[in-house]
This record gives C-alpha cells, structure tokens and sequence, in this order.
C-alpha cells in the first residue's frame, strides 16, 4: 500500500463537497430529519455512519437520528420507500455502478429527501445524489482501508461544527426542501404508489398526490415519472 | 465545544460562504492528519503487522478461522474486517466471523451474563486452539474485548490485538499475542488507520507462501 506524496492534497475537491453536504445535512437535523445509511455491498459502513450520529465519540455532541438498513437489492429499497419521510436525509456508501444505490438516490427528491452518495473510483454521472462525496484518486481497497471511512468521518465532524452555527441551520439557498413544494407542477420526478385506470397515486417531493396518467402506457407502482400540469408526461428510463 | 477539533472556526462568524470555506479547510487538514498517521503507523508497525501475517496465515494453513470482534465503530469494522477475509476483492476467500453480528446472540448474552462477557462467552462456544481472534478497541481497554482475549488465550488461540491511544491495557496483557498500536489521540483518525493495518495484514496473508501451500494442495 504505498502512500501518496505528504506534500499533496489529501481531498482536492472533496473537501469542498463534504462541507456543503455537512451544512445541508445538518440543516435537515435542525429541522428534525433522520439519516438513512445504505450500504448494500458492505453494509458495515451503513452501521458505522448511523452509530457516529447516535452515539458521538465526543461527549457532549448531541445524538441524532440516523438509522442503518442492512437489507440489500430490491428489499433494501423497498425498506428506505417504506421508512423514509418527507424532509429526511439517505446516505447510500456504495460504488456508481450499483443499479440500486442509483434507483435510490434517483428516488430520493420524490420521497422528500436529500440524498448523499459517498464511494470510490468512477464517479457516478452529475447530478445523480444532492452530494457526490467521491474518492476518484482509489481503486477496490478505498472501501476497506479506511478511506472511505475518512469521509464519512469528517461529514460527521463537520455536521457537528455546523451547529455551533445555529444561525446557518434554518433552510438555505442550498434549495427546495420538500416544504417549499406545494403542488403537483412543480414536481419534476414523482414515483407512483398505485395506477389505477388513467390516474395514479404518486409520491412527489415527499407528497402523495393524484396524477392522470392517460398519456402515458404501461406504468407501474415503484416507476418514477415526470409529471407537469397534474400529469405524467413520460416514465423515466431507469435502463443503463 | 469543537475548538479543539477546529481551532481556526471562528465562533462568531455567521455567514455561509465563510463557514464552508472553514470547513473545507479543517476536512483538508483532518485528511493529511490521517494519512499522514496511516503512513507513520505502518512504518513503525511493519514488523508487529508482518509477524502476526505470518502467524495468522500459519493458523488459516492448518483450517483456522479468524473472529473479530469490538464495540461500535469497532464492532463495524470488525465486521469489515471478516468481509474483506471471507469476501476479498482479490486473493482467496479466508474464513472470518464478526462476534457482533448477531443481534440475538449478542442481546441474549448481554441481558443474561452481562456486556462484558458478550464476546468472551462466544469464543467458549466456537473458538478452538487453532483459531484466531483479532479484538479492535480504540481505547485498549474495552473490558469485554479484554475478558474475550483473555478467554481466547486460555483455549490456546492465535490473539491479535488493534488498539489507540497509548494501546491501554491491551499493550499489556499477556494474553495478546500481537498487539498493534495505533498512536493517536482522536478515535476517528485512530479506526481510519486500523482498517488501513487490517488491510496490511490481509495483504500479508495474502502474499504468503503458507497460504498457497495448503489452500491450493
């Protein structure tokens, strides 16, 4: 395992990413959201990110809530749909090629929350988590050498500095909280609870809402969809 | 209350910009911290992690298991420590339990013996004298961890110890057999380098000639 020179950067831009996810995530705790830990392929980190949040390695540091599921595939994203509520946050450790970490973070503004998406090597495409916290400096052992850790490690110390700054916590320019949807034309991407003839149930920005579907074939519970003017326009092609 | 984590916050400044640079800043100097700690401790351990490589593949060689165990971020990264065994990225497959992985187990031990024997009581159940047990604590000195090294020991087991600090109790016991501290004052930066010494060993292991004598043959 050689190390890099002692002179380089040791994050490069990561350090900029984390600090922003540190301020979004904690502004989501101040407002009284759990964190969700997904780690399909090594659920140890899931555990690991849920028990520094709840119980602190520094005294003092309030705990927060942050749950890991250690369920992988289908049935762990069936748990996170079941268990995640509108204004939460999920944090998946996982690499960009894992099709259900993707449908995961892709959910995430449906169901109302922000998503974080900590890995290594290839960087998934922009855009696809809130916060893309990625070590593209490493290969297959960042995941268990401890560098992976490290990241999780300082978002956890930096959400800490961020309430030392209770005047930054209420929502900022960071964006759209789910609270600031208030209905159905503003949601971009919804993912459908229940078709039933030319509507459905759909849940956008952490909303049940009702949506006509007749302009769209063949749609099922658990697809996302764009929706404007109280319609789905299209399904979102979840296909790699 | 994080000045000590971040001595160039300034408590009262209020606006956001400000505060992310800062942060940015304090993730960049934790992060040179922990290589930096990474690198040091695998140098000045090299001989500690190359000797208990040697004896650990010489007990996976004759059909040893490694157990690991360790409470909170330690019990996870015992966890990780038995997937990279059982399920390495590359190399062959070693078996590897984690002791917390049981949610029964562990609450049925600890409702009726007490946490301090949750581990020590499972390695009476399944740890035999050609076995391995690696116990990680930060601190050195998580009582369980101990009581379960020191019952590792009576039953003749190969014992490796990952400690912090100064390595606590753990860098005195005579029931470790390998013990490798991690020098460090901040828990996290100490795990951080744990794993990177877990992932040394394994390399170790890994390379040996033990290993390909008896696993190919």
């Amino acid at each position: 395992m050689v190390q890099h020179s002692e002179n380089g950067e040791a994050l490069g831009p990561l350090a900029a990413d984390l600090a922003s996810a540190a301020l979004a995530l904690a502004r989501r705790f101040a407002a009284g959201a759990t964190l969700w830990c997904w780690a399909p392929a090594a659920p140890a980190h899931a555990q690991h990110v849920a028990v520094e949040f709840v119980h602190p390695v520094i005294m003092g540091k309030r705990a927060l809530p942050s749950v890991a599921v250690t369920a992988g595939g289908d049935e762990g994203v069936g748990i996170l749909r079941s268990l995640v509520r509108s204004g939460d946050a999920i944090l998946v450790v996982g690499g960009a090629s894992d099709a259900h970490v993707e449908a995961v973070m892709r959910r995430g503004p449906s169901w109302g929350a922000i998503t974080l998406w900590v890995g290594s090597g290839d960087r998934p495409a922009p855009g696809a988590a809130d916060h893309v916290l990625w070590r593209e400096d490493d290969e297959a052992l960042a995941g268990h050498d401890g560098r992976l850790v490290l990241v999780y490690h300082l978002l956890w110390e930096l959400t800490h500095v961020c309430f030392e700054h209770p005047g930054l916590l209420t929502p900022g320019d960071e964006g759209a909280g789910p609270a600031c949807t208030t209905c159905a034309d503003e949601a971009d991407v919804a993912e459908v609870v229940e078709r039933r003839d030319d509507s459905a149930t759909v849940r956008a920005a952490g909303r049940l809402l009702r949506i006509d579907t007749s302009l769209i074939d063949d749609v099922h519970a658990g697809d996302l969809v764009l929706v404007h003017a109280g319609a789905a326009i299209s399904i979102v092609d979840e296909a790699r | 209350m994080t000045d000590f984590l971040y001595p160039f916050i300034d408590a009262d400044e209020r606006d956001a910009p400000t505060l992310l640079a800062d942060l940015a800043r304090s993730a960049e100097a934790k992060a040179r911290e922990s290589r930096d700690l990474r690198s040091t401790t695998l140098a000045s351990a090299a001989g500690v992690i190359d000797g208990a490589a040697t004896a650990m593949a010489d007990r996976f060689a004759s059909g040893g298991r490694v157990f690991a165990f360790g409470n909170g971020g330690s019990a996870t990264d015992a966890a990780a420590l038995a997937a990279l065994f059982v399920r390495p990225p590359a190399g062959r497959p070693l078996p590897a339990l984690s002791l917390a992985a049981d949610e029964a187990v562990v609450t049925a031990l600890g409702n009726d013996v007490g946490f301090d024997l949750v581990f020590s009581r499972q390695i009476i159940a399944h740890v035999h004298s050609g076995d391995i047990v690696v116990g990680l604590s930060t601190s050195g000195s998580s009582d369980n961890v101990l009581a379960a090294f020191a019952e590792a020991r009576r039953r003749g087991a190969l014992t490796i110890g990952l400690a912090g600090f100064d390595g606590g109790r753990m860098a005195v016991s005579p029931d470790i057999d390998h013990c490798i501290v991690v020098r460090a004052e901040s828990v996290h930066r100490i795990q951080e380098t744990q794993a990177a010494v877990v992932v040394a060993l394994w390399q170790a292991i890994q390379r040996g000639p033990r290993l390909e004598a008896v696993v190919s043959g």
